[in-house]
């Protein structure tokens, strides 16, 4: 039981992290209608802006979290302008937008090998390595720290969405883009909001995670996870990112826990290929043609 | 018609000129001091040597280090006159960003095109093992530096001609933490957690167990994860459950400081213990505190006094701390100007025969090549531990394989 309640903490904290990524993928895809690859690189510049803030700046701690997340937040932005805007006039189709935001990854990545170097960095200690003890299960006072910001987060986002003139364009333009904008809806600045929403994620998310597993620049590579996770929940769909996010970490936890780490990822994937068999637009995605 | 073709051959020059120039560009760099041109009439009295290793990517910082120790070297020893009397020497480094694929590529464009007489590294197993066929087309050997799998040398029970290595190998390195492991320290009971995608960590796996197993101990938990994995908590759950004696991670250190912090935070108090994957400054940056205790299985002794003089040599270079790969690099290179220097003449093909019967004292050990394994026959190994920052030197170790 013990065992069970340890893997049931380890997959949601997973999941929760998961999760931070996976609603900035699906806030791009749901306006734009493609995979945005570059998220893990500004997700990485995230970590890397939150360290310097903290360290070479000295700024306080929650000052440099929203620092970065700011910053981050004004990078996706530049990243819209330079990398998709201009394929976006061009009517291009939705493949060179993916290749676009891979090329953006690798540069990024590339970038900060070339400039800050490939050595990895530790964010001072912020909060104490200690876990908290609630009977034999452990749990990390980090893990908390992020399981309730990824919350805050994500529930302030459904609030916006929801509640919001901006959050009601969002949702009209990601139903139809054209139409919207015959109805006088200013697309180009909604996917600046859009861009600009992911980026703060990524920001936050970056943070986080630098906190987490230190700062280097290959630590994008564990977007790819939470990508899968968004599509297994349904791209575009936020309350879907954040479930398949939940479920996929909780599914990786408990096959490594009870079956065999070896197997992990083949049995974590073969049960997503199975959910998309039987419901291809993922757990709580609509119906599309197109995914990409 | 004419002018189609005309334009088609044009095209396809281009893209051949740009293929050709698409590598990696070279981390050149002359020996002499300055860098600068050398004259014309000085040219042919230089010895080409490459060198191959990660200069991007998750192993860039050994790399690094490892192309700086021969840079380094090559500039004292031309400054004392260079080898074969009055030659100079010349490194060519190209970055294999720890890629086989792209180590295969390295090797053919510094035999091919840069016509190096000899190559140092890669210092990692698969990166090796893969361009045994470039060497032996070329007639050029590879002295590998921290390659420790058996197939970089040997393959099905013969010695490939033209590898080399200065390091032990991966059943030494497994036998001796296993026999370290269980004599010396007492541990019955271990736990493994391993790479289940890389060469060199599934080896290292192997090894251990079946002597961990042969001495009469017992593997409770042996658990896998997937190059890339940053979150090891479940894997560690289960390994807590299994109340092992010892950790044994046969891993490299970036993986190594996630799981011991990891590790620390779900209340596992366990010594941990490695191989040559986890010796880095790094590792003190990433978890010093949970790695306090830590058995390794190593190839140099830090505090030696042999190595202290390359160490501040290197130190006041750089202004950085020398990695483990720097000094197995210094070896490489004692190795190399010796074969160079018996065999009378900057040839790859004499270098190679030479390097046979080579026996040199290197830093991190006699190194005897023997003739049927191109392996450093006997090499000690050198059981250290971390204590604070450092690795404190707890004493030599060999193993008897059957």
């Amino acid at each position: 039981m013990t065992q069970f309640l340890q893997q049931l903490i380890n997959g949601l904290s997973i999941g929760s992290v998961y999760a931070l990524m996976a609603v900035g993928y699906s806030l791009v895809y749901s306006i734009m209608n493609f995979s945005n690859f570059a998220h893990g690189g500004v997700i990485m510049l995230g970590a890397y802006f939150g360290y310097y803030y903290l360290t070479a700046a000295g700024l306080p701690f929650p000052a440099a979290f929203i620092g970065a997340a700011l910053t981050t937040c004004l990078l996706a932005v530049i990243i819209e302008r330079g990398a998709y805007k201009p394929l976006r006039e061009r009517k291009a189709p939705f493949l060179y937008f993916i290749i676009s935001a891979m090329g953006t990854s690798i540069f990024l990545e590339n970038m900060v090998i070339a400039t800050i170097g490939p050595t990895f960095r530790s964010y001072p200690e912020v909060l104490s390595r200690t876990p908290i003890q609630i009977g034999s299960v452990s749990v990390g006072r980090l893990d908390l720290t992020m399981f309730f910001i990824s919350a805050i987060c994500l529930a302030l986002l459904v609030f916006f969405i929801d509640h919001t003139k901006m959050g009601k364009a969002i949702q009209a333009t990601a139903y139809n883009i054209k139409a919207s904008a015959l109805m006088g809806i200013n697309t180009d600045l909604v996917i600046i909001v859009v861009f600009a929403l992911g980026g703060f994620f990524a920001g936050i998310a970056g943070v986080l995670f630098g906190m987490k597993y230190t700062v280097y620049p290959q630590i994008g590579i564990i977007t790819n996870k939470s990508f899968i996770a968004a599509v297994f929940g349904g791209l575009g769909s936020l309350p879907g990112a954040v479930i398949g996010s939940i479920l996929l970490g909780i599914i990786e936890t408990i096959t490594s826990g009870y079956f065999s780490s070896q197997y992990r990822d083949l049995i974590a994937f073969v049960l997503l290929i199975a959910v998309l068999v039987f419901k291809p637009s993922g757990l709580m995605g609509k119906v599309t043609e197109d995914k990409a | 018609m004419y002018k189609k073709s005309l334009a088609l051959l044009l095209v396809s020059l281009m893209i051949l000129t740009l293929a050709l120039s698409g590598c990696s560009k070279p981390a050149t760099e002359t020996g002499s001091e300055g860098g600068g041109e050398e004259e014309a009439t000085a040219a042919d009295e230089i010895i080409k040597v490459g060198w191959m290793g990660s200069l991007t990517g998750d192993q860039a910082v050994w790399g690094q280090c490892e192309l700086n120790t021969v840079k380094m070297l090559f500039e004292e020893i031309n400054a004392e006159g260079g080898v074969l009397d009055g030659k100079k020497l010349e490194v060519i480094g190209y970055d294999t960003k720890g890629d086989p694929q792209e180590a295969v590529n390295v090797a053919k464009r510094l035999t091919g095109q840069d016509k190096v007489v000899a190559i140092i590294g890669p210092n990692a197993s698969g990166n090796a093992i893969p361009i045994a066929p470039v060497l032996e087309e070329a007639k050029v050997p590879d002295i590998a530096t921290v390659a420790t799998n058996p197939k970089v040398t040997v393959l099905d029970g013969k010695v490939k001609p033209f590898n080399f290595r200065v390091c032990f190998i991966d059943p030494y390195q497994g036998a001796v933490a296993a026999g370290y492991g269980y004599d010396v320290l007492g541990f019955r009971k271990a736990a493994i957690l391993y790479d289940i995608a890389d060469d060199y960590s599934q080896g290292l796996t192997e090894f251990f167990e079946e002597f961990f197993i042969s001495k009469g101990g017992t593997i409770v938990a042996k658990e896998a994860f997937k190059f890339g994995d940053v979150d090891f908590r479940p894997q560690l759950s289960k390994i807590k459950e299994a109340n092992p004696d010892v950790l044994f991670l046969p891993v490299f250190f970036k993986e190594a400081a996630l799981i011991a912090n990891q590790a620390r935070e779900l209340g596992i108090t366990v010594p941990l213990m490695g191989g040559d994957g986890l010796p880095s400054e790094q590792l003190f940056t990433m978890a010093k505190d949970a790695v306090q205790g830590t058995y390794i299985v190593n190839h140099v002794d830090y505090d030696d006094p042999e190595v202290q003089d390359l160490k501040t040599r290197y130190r006041n270079k750089y202004g950085k701390e020398m990695e483990l790969n720097g000094y197995l690099a210094h070896d490489a290179v004692v190795l190399l100007i010796d074969a160079i220097e018996r065999a009378g003449v900057a040839d790859s093909v004499k270098i190679t025969e030479a390097l046979e019967t080579a026996d040199v004292q290197g830093v991190t050990g006699r190194i005897k090549i023997g003739k049927d394994t191109h392996n450093p026959e006997g090499k000690e190994a050198a059981i250290v531990k971390i204590e604070g920052d450092r690795y404190v030197f707890q004493q030599k170790y060999s193993a008897q394989l059957d």
